[in-house]
């Protein structure tokens, strides 16, 4: 696999009267997990979206494509009448064919739904209610269908919000498998430590670029301590690596 | 065409006279209605699903009255007033794109915006059929209403089958994007699903539906056709194939059950009304069923 490079090139988006963006400037590199970091607010999944095509946002965001042009995305949350007729398999099933659902998941598909849904921990609940499930079971729901088929480019907008440990640690270990592969990952993260370790690049947005780089870089810097007061903890963080 | 419907009938008169039906499918004219049932009951019990999923039971009711007004505009251009389907498919198409086209520039949300067209279209319907009651029949106004299985004719039954053919070769191979797209219209744009587009689709579809079943159900209650069984049919399933499934038979045997049971019990009700009042009875059993199995219990706030 080989995942995109991304490039942003003098981007904003000005939505009504309000600037979300202002001249963003920067690269995402191939196969690398790269961060979006940000306060509440700040534009990070209006970024990602200009990225994706759903915002009417100006420069230029260009993404150099190989072989495979598949996204894989994980949206911040599944809004949705949590009572619907819908289990976890019609919901994947509709992500991944073009059958009608309602006829049942088609057997060229089998496979890989089994063991997608097998990969995060919920091959149990595939029968079950989607609006049954857990904030934290409905975010690896979300992120099994993210992967079928597989993508080259991962695009996560807090994938973690509501997750067990167990379950942080299954989709961690998957995305850094991802990516160690070839694969290319955007995430929004708000966990700065979890950045800090696993990310080969993060972006720090509050309408503009604040931080941009390496994280075990930018992070030591006087801006990173401004913006992140909770620094003590990047520093188990750091104490526990070494 | 003609020869096929012939065929049809004689074979449910056939059915009839050899005592396996009931009697009243010797009348041509119930035969007609049963064949028109069979076409519309599976397909609105299926479309249904998907109303009740994008939450456009509503927008189906402003349809049905829209073609209200559409019969009228048919009566002022001279169509026959019978099936004045040219103004009624014209104007409801227009209607309906209006709408949507409406609900995207506005970002109101559906059930606000619905609510205003819903109203807008009763009242120019009402107006204007009150306009053009002195020209015709005024049972001509029941029978657009609450439906009516006596003038059902090869022509309407010509328009139910083209109109069922359409919907059924359009929604079904789009079936899971429309799914996909109203869960989550992102995500949905990420898998390379063109939302607007299908949206404008879906929104035609639940038109020409709602008018070719004008003859039959009747504009002022199609819509519940479309949304009852679909209702009882969630009441009882935790799946889509189950829901999908129960929503087409319980619509199938409205329809069928709406049509047979005032022939058999001279009961001096429109189809359409009879139809809507067994998909009702349907849903109470759902409803009851739901409250009595503990398998259904749930959360009470």
């Amino acid at each position: 696999m080989h995942g995109p490079s991304i490039t942003f090139e003098d981007v904003s988006l000005d939505l009504g009267n309000t600037s979300v963006l202002s001249g963003i400037n920067f690269g995402i590199r191939a196969g690398e997990i790269h961060c979006v970091v940000g306060a509440n607010g700040g534009g990070k999944t209006s970024l990602i979206r200009s990225m994706l095509g759903q915002m009417p946002h100006k420069g230029n965001i260009s993404i150099e494509w190989h072989d495979n042009r598949t996204i894989g995305y994980v949206p911040q949350s599944l809004d949705f009448d949590k009572t619907l007729p819908v289990r976890v398999i019609d919901f994947i099933g509709m992500t991944c064919q073009r059958r009608p659902v309602f006829t049942g998941i088609s057997s060229a598909k089998r496979g890989v739904v089994d063991s997608v849904l097998e990969r995060v921990g919920m091959a149990g609940k595939k029968n079950s209610m989607l609006g049954s499930l857990s904030g934290g079971e409905r975010q690896r729901v979300l992120f099994a269908q993210a992967m079928i088929p597989e993508p080259s480019l991962l695009v996560l907008d807090e994938p973690m919000t509501g997750l067990d440990p167990d379950g942080k640690a299954i989709i961690e270990a998957a995305i850094v498998e991802f990516t160690t592969a070839g694969g290319t990952a955007v995430w929004i993260n708000h966990d700065i430590a979890q950045v800090y370790e696993i990310a080969q690049a993060m972006t720090y947005i509050d309408r503009e670029i604040l931080l941009d780089g390496n994280p075990r870089e930018v992070l030591t810097t006087g801006v990173a301590s401004q913006l992140f007061p909770s620094l003590d903890l990047l520093g188990s963080a750091t104490r526990d690596a070494s | 065409m003609a020869a096929i419907y012939e065929f049809l009938r004689q074979f449910i008169i056939g059915l009839a006279n050899d005592g396996i039906i009931h009697y009243t499918f010797s009348y041509a004219f119930v035969a007609n209605a049963f064949v028109c049932a069979l076409f519309i009951g599976p397909l609105l019990g299926g479309i249904g699903t998907m109303v009740v999923i994008k939450r456009m039971a509503f927008f189906s009711q402003a349809i049905g009255n829209a073609a209200l007004t559409g019969v009228a505009i048919g009566v002022v251009i001279g169509e026959d007033y019978t099936a004045p389907y040219a103004s009624m498919f014209s104007f409801c198409i227009l209607f309906a794109l209006f709408l949507n086209f409406t609900k995207n520039r506005t970002k109101m949300s559906s059930d606000t915006l619905i609510g205003v067209f819903l109203s807008i279209s009763l009242a120019i319907g009402a107006t204007t059929l009150l306009w053009v009651s002195a020209r015709v029949n005024t049972h001509i106004l029941d029978t657009v209403m609450f439906g009516s299985i006596l003038t059902v004719n090869d022509t309407d039954m010509s328009v139910l089958l083209v109109t069922s053919l359409i919907t059924a070769a359009v929604a079904l191979p789009l079936y899971n994007r429309m799914l996909l797209a109203s869960l989550n219209p992102s995500l949905a744009h990420v898998r390379g699903i063109n939302v607007h587009l299908l949206e404008y689709v879906f929104v035609l579809l639940i038109t020409i539906l709602t008018v070719a079943c004008v003859k039959i159900v009747g504009a002022v209650l199609v819509e519940a056709l479309l949304l009852i069984p679909a209702a009882a049919s969630r009441n009882l399933n935790r799946g889509i194939r189950g829901f999908v499934a129960w929503s087409v038979i319980f619509s199938t045997a409205s329809c069928v059950i709406g049509i047979w049971a005032p022939m058999r019990f001279d009961l001096p009700i429109p189809s359409g009304g009879a139809i809507i009042l067994t998909a009702a009875m349907i849903f109470l059993a759902t409803m009851i069923i739901r409250m009595a199995l503990p398998r259904y219990r749930e959360a009470s706030v």
